[in-house]
């Protein structure tokens, strides 16, 4: 008897040893903090309505989005970024544009983000997705400047424009790119004001049968650009996944997929249980492509999206051409690349 | 004599292991993305004069990652053993009494339903966890025979309603953020592991082993019939809810902050066993500090194998079930 509980307490011993070890070792940081006052800083409010205050220019940056390291190099900063979201292959932008960045360390995923990872870069600012919100707070009390965003619609994409600019010192690249959106935004909207709406079906990536619902970006993408989504009566803010029957009901005038399908034109124009719809038969099928970025998200190049299915659904007053020479236009101005404007397709 | 000398060997055996189990925390201690050295460590825990980065980012996230992998391994493997002794099956674990699915669905409504802040989803597994016993043993009374099955079947249920409920809760959850929250809270990570995680759930933890370490002796009665128990003095039934209720403790207290960690409850244990060749509580010590060095080893491999961090289920299901192919090999 005496022997096991010797033996047991042993382990418990071991234990209190390591919580007590612990709890001294953790008093000892909470001494060491100490801020230097600086003169000039900002204060900027990010999408956790937490307040980040940027006393110092930011040299070097972490960014565990692709829709904000996509951004960084619009801004000019890809020479700033010193670690990234995993798989940057993946997204052909950064090859085009920056391909110094497929050497960097990486720093996980939005399901799983590496906090270590991130700051052993030791970096000044670090730009996560506000879904990070956890490793955003951990982030924060070892010290580093954390803004989390959340681009989900124009409106918040245009804010996270606005908050990286501002706290990266570029919000003059920032306000132009918003500027540049807007204007084609309302170029759009005069161009489509009086023609008649198509309806639109949407296929999403991994299944030709999920699409759209009403309250998600692609909606508004498919309104700005003059047509109606046929799904726009299911209230949803996700992808929705519907039936044939369904989609033979729903009859429409174009069917467009979005980039990175699993499926190809061909599948859709041959698939038997498609034949009635009227998109079909007027081999009105679309694809958008998929060699750049992808347009179909609330992206800084979101604007593109928007404009090539003004091209898809109203060829008559702006045409495939156009798109070609807008979306070349906007890769030379922001992202200093000129893009083949051939191998665009739609 | 010869019942003093296999105790010896016992002993030994417990102080190779937790020489074992110091050595591979020390190793998991030095490896990860953010590079601190030994020396390092050495200095912090001698209170010298380190980078301050280095200080903040080995006191809040790599020792309190290390030493929530033991605690989980211990805690899961000790409970795991403790309920394969009462339950008098080598195969049970935590879930048998529904405790898995009950933190699961604490966790699924957390993130399906409300907010989705990781201090509701452990709170509400925590919470999940325990209803789910409670909800077990409340069942068990239905019946006037109070027996082992009474106990599993009684699991079978809850779990199976807490796993339909998990399943409505992720029909409709959104597909891109809750439903892949829900599916990877159920892989189980200590990514997120940081100080004050670990101080939370430490009481409930300690005291969950402390009651195990106090009904030790009755543990073992349990696993005879129990009109043998009866019959040593011993109220069979209460003493096996007490012992449930430790190791559920226990085991919510892990999984709030963990997730679901698979297969650890059976080896760890099963493992003790072969070494001892006996079922008594040091076996159940000795399969903690198994338990404790496969997941500091998966967890070190999870956060160093790739550049985004590895669920840790699958690093353990990857040893786990091999590791039952060998068990089998030897039922003849």
């Amino acid at each position: 008897m005496y022997k096991i509980c010797k033996g047991s307490m042993k382990l418990i011993l071991v234990l209190i040893l390591i919580i007590a070890l612990l709890g001294t070792a953790c008093s000892k940081t909470a001494q060491n903090d100490e801020q230097i006052e600086k003169p000039t800083s900002m204060v900027i409010k990010d999408h956790l309505g937490r307040e980040i205050e940027i006393d110092k220019p930011v040299e070097t940056i972490v960014s565990g989005y692709y829709i904000t390291t996509s951004l960084l190099i619009a801004l000019g900063l890809k020479d700033n970024i010193v670690g990234l979201e995993s798989k940057p292959e993946m997204r052909p932008i950064y090859s085009l544009a920056a391909p110094e960045l497929l050497d960097l360390p990486s720093v996980g995923t939005l399901k799983e983000f590496n906090i270590e990872a991130t700051v052993a870069l030791n970096p000044d600012l670090i730009i996560v997705s506000s879904r990070l919100k956890d490793s955003v707070e951990t982030m924060e009390k070892l010290g580093f400047k954390v803004i989390a965003v959340n681009p989900e619609d124009e409106q918040l994409l245009n804010e996270t424009i606005l908050m990286v600019g501002k706290a990266t010192n570029r919000t003059e690249v920032a306000e132009k790119l918003i500027e540049y959106n807007n204007n084609k935004a309302n170029m759009i909207k005069d161009l489509v004001k009086d023609k008649e709406r198509k309806d639109v079906y949407l296929g999403g990536n991994s299944n030709f049968l999920l699409t759209a619902s009403s309250k998600m970006y692609q909606n508004s993408l498919i309104e700005l650009a003059g047509g109606r989504n046929v799904a726009e009566d299911i209230d949803d803010t996700y992808w929705a996944e519907i039936s044939y029957e369904q989609l033979i009901i729903y009859n429409p005038d174009i069917i467009v997929g979005v980039p990175s399908t699993t499926y190809t034109k061909e599948d859709v124009l041959t698939d038997s249980r498609l034949v009635s719809l009227d998109a079909v038969k007027n081999k009105d099928v679309y694809f958008m492509p998929a060699n750049l970025e992808n347009w179909d998200s609330p992206i800084p190049s979101g604007i593109l999206g928007s404009l090539w299915m003004t091209s898809v659904l109203h060829e008559d007053v702006y045409s495939f051409d156009e798109f070609k020479e807008d979306a070349f236009e906007f890769y030379k101005e922001f992202y200093n690349i000129e893009i083949d404007k051939d191998e665009l397709s739609k | 004599m010869i019942k003093k000398s296999s105790n010896n060997n016992t002993y030994v055996q417990i102080y190779i292991g937790l020489l074992v189990m110091v050595i591979s925390l020390i190793i998991s201690i030095s490896i990860g993305r953010y590079p601190i050295s030994i020396k390092e460590i050495a200095k912090i825990v001698l209170g010298k004069e380190v980078s301050e980065l280095t200080q903040r980012v080995f006191l809040t996230l790599r020792l309190p990652r290390t030493l929530m992998a033991l605690l989980a391994g211990a805690g899961l493997s000790i409970s795991g053993s403790v309920y394969q002794t009462i339950f008098k099956n080598p195969l049970a674990t935590p879930d048998i009494i529904g405790i898995s699915s009950g933190a699961n669905l604490g966790a699924a409504v957390a993130i399906g339903l409300l907010s989705g802040r990781p201090i509701t989803v452990a709170i509400l597994a925590f919470i999940g966890g325990l209803l789910a016993v409670f909800g077990a043993l409340g069942l068990t009374r239905i019946t006037k025979n109070i027996g082992v099955t009474t106990f599993i079947l009684a699991g079978i249920v809850i779990g199976s309603i807490s796993q339909g409920l998990i399943m409505l809760i992720k029909f409709t959850a959104d597909p891109e953020r809750q439903l892949a929250s829900i599916e990877y809270w159920s892989m189980g990570s200590l990514a997120s592991v940081t100080d004050s995680k670990l101080l939370s759930i430490l009481p409930f933890f300690l005291l969950g082993i402390m009651g195990l370490y106090l009904l030790r002796w009755k543990i073992n009665i349990l696993s005879l019939s129990d009109q043998e128990g009866s019959s040593l003095g011993i109220r069979v039934n209460r003493i096996r809810i007490s012992v449930i209720i430790s190791a559920t403790l226990v085991v919510a207290s892990v999984v709030s902050v963990t997730g679901l960690i698979s297969f650890i409850g059976l080896i760890g244990p099963h493992i003790a066993r072969i070494i001892t060749k006996k079922n008594d509580f040091n076996t159940a010590i000795l399969g903690g500090i198994s338990g404790a060095i496969i997941i500091i080893i998966a967890d070190t491999l999870a956060r160093s194998l790739s550049s985004s961090e590895i669920p840790i289920s699958i690093l353990t299901t990857f040893i786990g079930a091999p590791f039952l192919a060998y068990l089998m090999r030897k039922i003849r």
